[in-house]
């Protein structure tokens, strides 16, 4: 008896101390601010990732060039204290500061922005986002590999990494002419080989090749790039670094504010290899907080960094960014005190607040460049006409949508960009009028709605998606008498559908990079990678083409105008409404501002539990 | 003994091998791919991702590759985060191990003495609300309870915190919230066996002797009793190990549980694997430690 209990004691203690291990290890000294980061983030690579949280820890802990202005959001003095601009606008020089340090007391240089955009580009990294550096001249060409070159141009050769070395490492580069991308080898055996001169020798390579020993005279080679010195960024001396770009690009400024453009400390890169060297032990960043832990599903903690050159005016030192992937949990934790700022509010919780008059306190929804649109599959019948597809539009009663499905005052779309863009004024489709759009639908040949084809509402599993398409379902039986099907998929599969075409009608949205038209309307060119939506119109593939090149900052607004009104006249997507943001800020938290794109720079916000009167959050527009 | 166990050993090899087999193959078939997102990749650097993952190989390469670092311990790097796979595993496992046998022991410690109380007292007040609310227990899903208990305890009556990890007052609701249903189902097991065992002769024996009610309920009847509980242990211990997921998003844990479904909706091929190895791995030996105690409880069962 005395054995078995002795058996039980051990178990019970056992259990009791295991429990109390795992409990106590989540324990923590309290953050002095604390926010609400959506979801688990991906990576702290910026190579490797392209979301909103992403983005808000990526910007906390590197610098780019230039640095947002928390009220605007547009660029000012960050990492380069001075640019100057070429009359073609085409050659930016930057001159770096001279305080600007790395988190290990290194000096941030020309050449780290100059590797981390060389990283970004080079094929073997896979970044998502280097489509974000091809506005510099040749990037395109260098991230497209083999692809990008032709006899006749100067190329780099990466030879092979001996297989101990790290995947960042690059492997021996060779500078030569490419003679052919695909000869014979000397045996004649592989005929894909690629021929190059280096110095006064022809050398043949394989590209790709795992051995080490490749027959027939040819060298194994990791890839085969135009040369990086093509590409339009030198660094001149430590402080001075220039940027070549293949046309004027007036939101290049705020590009260099994009993580896609972040330098990077390369021994670090280098010596850890990838994603090794994203961790907090390992990682080495230039900006205003350091990285302390990183706890998945549960938290980031950040600390301020005591080599930022402005870190005079960086006022927290400890900040929390958790991850709550429920958004009522995170509002529960917000209300009972545990966050400071709820970064997702849902929508009809934000009703709610609104009717007790929490927009006085801690809330303050406003617009931000994000629209919610329908794209339409033009390769299905009846959508390839576009008096049917004018007819959907005119048959919507957007007002209806925004108070029933949202509550945060969500603003009825007409147009694709959303307001707000500097000096853009929006281009819309005619508001709603059912009976425009009976007498639409009948000269289609559809009268009353008779013989109208069967087509599917697609959107990902949401239950404001699924309200939206309902309503929309219902107006458009109401208005023209057709009936429409709805279908819900999750999100991987949703993402595959819409790739596949596979849908008659989709939900979409789309969030801009940058503060420009452009970021909207070059998705719909023919055949653009996210156009999905088989509609071509080569006047408006024209004009955004002619705004891309045109110089003058107020002719090339005018052309994207007349992009838009081409695309609100044919209707291949019907815009239902912008987002607004949705943030709840406890009003002791200051230096927090509304912006254009719903971001906030963590080193301007600080708290101060005294003060009195309403915050910057809830006086900004 | 030990051939009982090397046995179990072997055949947990071959079941490792059937399940890894199956998800591999069924995760691939399913629509969808790790890099989807909602925009489109260009088509150069969407190559480029394949290649770097050897998601271009053929569909036999990529198998034996995963199964090879797999039989040497290397679960590989999660698709959707820069994080080895394993990280997640130490870093979550404990979390949720000791929400787990918490909940657990709530659910058999509320579930004993109900069931107690009910056999005993067949029939009356109390054998009927227990009973009643036992089956609403099982009836409701435990999202359902959290939802309840986070309005009583957190915002009607302060007493707990509304989410989170890292003081034993945050563990207590979400433990509770798990392991409810557990409880109402233990407890109608243990009242059943009960009834079972208090019929028996031995039973009139020590009351015959001059027991109290107490002396025979607790010392010569429970231990009979507890036997069907036993065997309830293994499949509840796989629920509330795999069913800690909605628990986990409610309560802010950062358990295995929702990276489990989230692995699976993100088409994170390795991250699931992985996951639903160590899900096998525990499961079976949970299984096998049942089969070891009914031997060490029962002389009458004999392992082979």
């Amino acid at each position: 008896m005395s054995q078995r209990f002795l058996l039980i004691l051990i178990i019970v203690t056992l259990g009791i101390s295991s429990v109390a291990w795992a409990v106590l290890r989540g324990n923590l000294p309290p953050a002095d601010f604390t926010f609400h980061n959506e979801t688990e983030i991906k990576s702290m690579d910026p190579a490797t990732v392209t979301g909103i949280p992403e983005h808000r820890i990526l910007a906390a802990i590197f610098e780019g060039l230039a640095k947002p202005n928390p009220e605007t959001y547009l660029p000012e003095p960050g990492v380069a204290e001075s640019w100057d601009i070429s009359a073609d606008e085409r050659v930016y020089t930057f001159h770096l500061r001279p305080d600007a340090r790395w988190s290990n007391g290194a000096a941030v240089t020309a050449d780290d922005f100059r590797y981390g955009i060389r990283r970004m580009l080079d094929p073997m990294t896979g970044a998502r986002y280097a489509y974000q550096c091809w506005y510099i001249k040749n990037a395109r060409r260098y991230s497209a590999g083999l692809a990008g070159v032709e006899p006749g141009d100067r190329v780099e050769v990466e030879l092979n990494l001996p297989a101990s070395q790290p995947w960042t490492r690059r492997g021996e580069l060779l500078h030569g002419v490419l003679l052919s991308k695909k000869a014979t080898d000397r045996s004649g055996q592989n005929s894909n080989v690629v021929a190059v001169r280096v110095g006064n020798q022809e050398r043949q390579f394989l590209v790709g090749a795992d051995t080490q020993e490749a027959p027939g005279g040819v060298e194994p080679c990791r890839q085969v790039l135009l040369d990086f010195r093509e590409v339009g960024i030198e660094a001149i001396d430590d402080k001075t670094l220039v940027t070549t770009l293949e046309r004027p690009t007036p939101f290049w400024l705020q590009l260099t504010m994009h993580y896609a453009l972040f330098p990077l400390y390369r021994p670090c890169v280098e010596e850890h290899g990838s994603p090794d060297w994203t961790y907090p032990e390992n990682i080495v960043g230039n900006g205003a907080f350091r990285l302390q832990f990183r706890r998945v599903r549960d938290r980031i903690r950040l600390v301020k960094s005591d080599t930022y050159w402005d870190r005079e005016n960086v006022r927290l030192n400890i900040v929390d960014a958790l991850s709550v992937d429920s958004r009522t949990t995170a509002f529960n934790m917000y209300e009972t005190g545990r966050i400071d700022w709820l970064t997702d509010t849902e929508s009809l919780i934000v009703r709610d607040l609104l009717e007790q008059g929490r927009d006085e306190v801690d809330l303050n929804p406003a617009p931000f460049l994000c629209t919610y649109f329908y794209g339409l599959n033009l390769n299905q019948k009846p959508l390839d006409d576009v008096r049917v597809r004018q007819a959907l539009s005119l048959a919507l009663d957007r007002e209806e949508i925004t108070r029933v499905a949202m509550g945060a005052g969500e603003v009825v779309a007409y147009g694709l960009v959303p307001p707000g863009i500097p000096g853009y004024q929006s281009q819309e489709c005619h508001r709603g009028d059912p009976a425009e759009a009976r007498r639409l639908l009948s000269e289609a040949g559809y009268p009353h709605g008779i013989g109208f084809p069967k087509f599917e509402i697609l959107y990902n599993s949401d239950e404001t998606h699924q309200t939206i398409a309902e309503l929309i379902r219902k107006q458009w039986q109401r208005n023209l008498g057709i009936t429409v099907s709805m279908r819900n998929e999750e999100w991987g599969s949703y993402l595959n559908s819409q790739r596949q075409m596979n849908f008659g009608i989709c939900r979409r949205s789309w969030v801009g990079d940058y503060l420009d038209a452009n970021t909207y309307l070059d998705m719909f060119v023919t055949d653009g990678e996210n156009n999905r939506s088989g509609w071509s119109n080569l006047e408006y593939d024209r004009l955004v083409a002619d705004a891309a090149a045109e110089l003058d900052d107020e002719k090339r607004l005018r052309l994207l105008e007349s992009a838009e009104r081409i695309l609100m006249k044919e209707l291949p997507i019907i815009p239902i409404y912008y987002y607004v943001s949705r943030n709840l800020v406890r009003p002791y938290v200051r230096g927090f501002y509304n912006t254009a794109v719903d971001l906030h720079p963590l080193g301007a916000i600080y708290v101060d539990r005294d003060a009195r009167g309403r915050n910057e959050y809830l006086s900004s527009e | 003994m030990i051939s009982f166990l090397v046995k179990r050993f072997l055949w947990m090899i071959v079941t490792l091998w059937v399940v890894f087999t199956v998800s591999f193959f069924l995760m691939r078939a399913v629509p969808g791919g790790p890099f989807d997102s909602e925009r489109n990749l260009p088509p150069e650097i969407e190559a480029n991702m394949m290649r770097r993952y050897h998601l271009d190989d053929p569909l036999w390469k990529q198998y034996w590759r995963q199964l090879s670092n797999t039989v040497r311990g290397d679960l590989g790097d999660c698709f959707r985060r820069d994080l080895p796979v394993d990280r997640y595993i130490r870093e979550g496992l404990p979390v949720s191990a000791a929400l787990g046998l918490l909940a657990l022991v709530f659910s058999m410690v509320l579930g004993i003495t109900a069931g107690i109380v009910s056999a005993v007292y067949r029939g009356s007040v109390s054998d009927l609300t227990l009973r009643s609310v036992a089956t609403v227990g099982i009836a409701l899903p435990n999202f359902v309870i959290a939802g309840l208990a986070i309005i009583w305890f957190v915002f009607l009556f302060p007493v707990f915190p509304a989410a989170g990890w890292g003081s034993v007052r945050q563990l207590i609701l979400p433990a509770f919230c798990l392991g409810a249903p557990y409880a109402a189902y233990v407890a109608r097991i243990m009242r059943t066996s009960m009834l079972d065992v208090l019929s028996q002769d031995y039973i009139r024996t020590a009351r015959a002797k001059g027991l109290t009610q107490r002396q025979v309920v607790l010392r010569h009847a429970l231990p009979g009793a507890l036997l069907p509980i036993m065997s309830f242990l293994g499949p509840a211990t796989a629920g509330i190990l795999t069913g800690s997921l909605v628990v986990e998003r409610i309560f802010y844990i950062p358990g295995l549980g929702s990276h489990f479904v989230q692995a699976a909706l993100d088409r994170d091929y390795t991250l699931a694997m992985g996951l639903v190895l160590l899900y096998t791995v525990l499961l079976y030996t949970m299984n096998v430690l049942v089969d070891i105690s009914y031997a060490l409880l029962d002389p009458r069962i004999e392992l082979e």
